[in-house]
């Protein structure tokens, strides 16, 4: 095959991913539609998680006003912006309660879009973008935990850190070092401080924004140049105009989920789910509190890491990653019916263990939840 | 314990001063200061009544406890706040005036209002402290009294700490009428949204409508 065929060929299979001549109002605005079935609420789903990324830009520029990413002083500028800023605590429950409503509406539209096959051709690059933007909105998760500088903060990410490490062992010759390499290049020490506690910082406002914006930019294109997939195997029963019910729906849902995020952060405190000692300044000469664990979108691993050799997580891991991203081919020509299936299966391993996780590891290890 | 202290306990709870209590108290808090300073025995118990772990900065300054050379601490005390503490020490009978620098305000009030003779009573039963105090004090303003909160295992000074749906429950009827104006302002601006983009849809169709019109013309 030569060179120029192999470029045509890339030309060809991205023109067919971005059919960008559909750029124009008669197909965006006017010819677009919507099908309607029973899984359709799966559509709002991505639109909600867009909501939350919104949220989190605003009141995350809202506590940058104030933040202060040293060590000696990002404790004392949080419980500022909580005690003495006007709004201060409202905004900074809205970043942590719109923080899990977006990795927990992510998660939902990843199964919700698994099991409609909407991976299917030509939407292929759609779902990589997807998978990657989820695996970028964990590392928004882990990289903004360690910024309020607390006890689990501080704890929780030493422990993420050495679990990079520990990958060293299960790879072979001069590779096993490339983990090591890896931590220390994040953590900037020889233990976690101000040099990580940088680092985080600029990965989670910088870094990972730009890489986000990149990656949602043509997750998006691709998703409003193809329009949304037809989700189940049957006919749809009706379709609406995407502009402008649809739209209007979806900024609907939006409204519904902007009250209920003001609700939560105006009633109840993100930091009542945890025993105090563990939000206490991070003090490296003090005793380190009971209870330090990951946020909870983590369980899903954490939790087996407890019970199980770290090498069969990280096999179930990479292979989980690999299943993720090659999902398009891996699963060309299975049904939906399947892919539903699956999709639950995965959806109630998720909640199993984050709910009842830490039963389940009492279960085995023996003593009280 | 009892009686070392000098205390004899009767049949309703309360003790009866033996007449060398007081000689017996400074015993207590001077020659073995150490053992007297810090009160493990609250912690003890209010970690293992909710299953929730605490610390000492439930009533202390530092979350490490009293002993020690960091800050609230007495190894870093100076001679006015050793005073204070000297005088903390010194307030066997509630009502006395209590500022001490190795307690947060929560430790300074309970001092304050059941006084250190109570307080070593109690460190024999910790089980009955919430009890002891008086049930409609809620230093953080959070709706859960400072009792229940030590019930609970939570923070007393810390408004955002406490039972979840007892703070969601305080909150929203704190919070009643600001909800309801989120609410309007949700649903006027959905529907201003919604005419809006209506209006827009009608337009472009009339619009397409003229220009398919004006072709056919």
């Amino acid at each position: 095959m030569s060179l120029v065929s192999v470029v045509k060929r890339a030309v060809e299979y991205v023109a067919e991913r971005f059919p960008v001549e559909k750029l124009n109002y008669h197909a965006m605005v006017e010819k677009k539609e919507v099908p309607v079935h029973r899984l359709s609420w799966g559509y709002y789903l991505g639109g909600a998680a867009l909501f939350f990324l919104c949220v989190q830009i605003v009141t995350g520029l809202m506590l940058l006003f104030y933040y202060q990413p040293t060590v000696s002083d990002a404790h004392a500028s949080v419980e500022f912006i909580s005690e003495h800023v006007h709004g201060g605590a409202l905004i900074r429950n809205m970043h942590a309660w719109g923080s899990s409503m977006m990795i927990a509406c992510v998660i939902a539209h990843l199964l919700t879009a698994f099991a409609m096959k909407a991976f299917e051709k030509p939407r292929e690059i759609t779902w990589v973008t997807g998978v990657g933007l989820l695996f970028l909105t964990f590392g928004f998760g882990f990289t903004g935990y360690l910024l309020p500088w607390h006890q689990i903060a501080v704890n929780a990410t030493k422990i993420g850190l050495q679990s990079i490490e520990q990958v060293g062992q299960y790879l072979p010759g001069q590779m096993a070092q490339w983990p090591r390499a890896i931590r220390e290049t994040i953590q900037g020490e020889a233990t976690v401080g101000q040099a990580t506690l940088s680092r985080f910082y600029a990965i989670h406002v910088i870094v990972l924004p730009f890489a986000l914006a990149g990656l949602l930019g043509i997750h998006l294109l691709a998703v409003q140049l193809h329009g949304m997939s037809r989700g189940v195997d049957e006919p749809a029963r009706r379709r609406e105009k995407f502009f402008p019910i649809f739209i209007i729906k979806d900024f609907s849902v939006w409204g519904v989920a902007f009250f209920v995020l003001f609700v939560l952060a105006l009633c109840l405190p993100f930091e009542s789910f945890y025993s105090y000692p563990l939000f206490e300044a991070y003090d490296p000469n003090g005793s380190t509190p009971d209870g330090i664990k990951p946020e909870w979108y983590f369980y899903f691993v954490y939790y087996p890491l407890e019970l199980l050799p770290f090498g069969v997580i990280l096999v179930a891991s990479g292979l989980a990653a690999v299943l993720l991203l090659l999902a398009p081919w891996i699963f060309r020509g299975t049904s939906r019916k399947t892919l539903r299936i699956l999709a639950f299966a995965g959806a109630a391993y998720f909640l199993g263990m984050t709910l009842f996780g830490e039963r389940i590891y009492h279960f085995f290890k023996g003593g009280a939840p | 314990m009892n009686r070392l202290l000098g205390f004899r306990a009767r049949a309703d709870g309360s003790a009866r001063r033996a007449p060398f209590a007081f000689a017996a108290l400074g015993v207590a808090f001077f020659a073995f200061a150490p053992a007297a300073r810090a009160y493990p025995e609250f912690q003890a118990q209010i970690a293992k009544g909710a299953g929730r772990p605490v610390n000492c900065a439930l009533c202390h300054a530092n979350p490490d406890g009293p002993d020690g050379a960091s800050y609230g601490q007495i190894g870093r005390l100076n001679p006015e706040e050793m005073e204070r503490l000297n005088r903390a020490r010194k307030a066997i009978e509630p009502g006395a005036e209590v500022n001490s620098p190795i307690l947060n305000e929560f430790g300074n009030e309970l001092v304050r209002s059941l006084g250190m003779r109570r307080l070593l009573e109690l460190k024999l039963n910790p089980a009955a402290l919430p009890d002891a105090i008086d049930p409609k004090s809620d230093m953080d303003r959070d709706g859960i009294p400072d009792a229940e909160e030590l019930r609970d295992a939570t923070h007393p000074l810390k408004k955002e700490d406490g039972r979840p749906w007892r703070l969601f429950t305080h909150n929203v009827r704190k919070n009643l009428w600001t909800i309801f104006l989120a609410a309007v302002a949700t649903a006027a601006g959905l529907y201003g949204l919604a005419q809006l983009l209506q209006g827009f849809a009608r337009a472009a169709r009339a619009a397409h409508g003229e220009e398919d019109s004006s072709d056919r013309e």
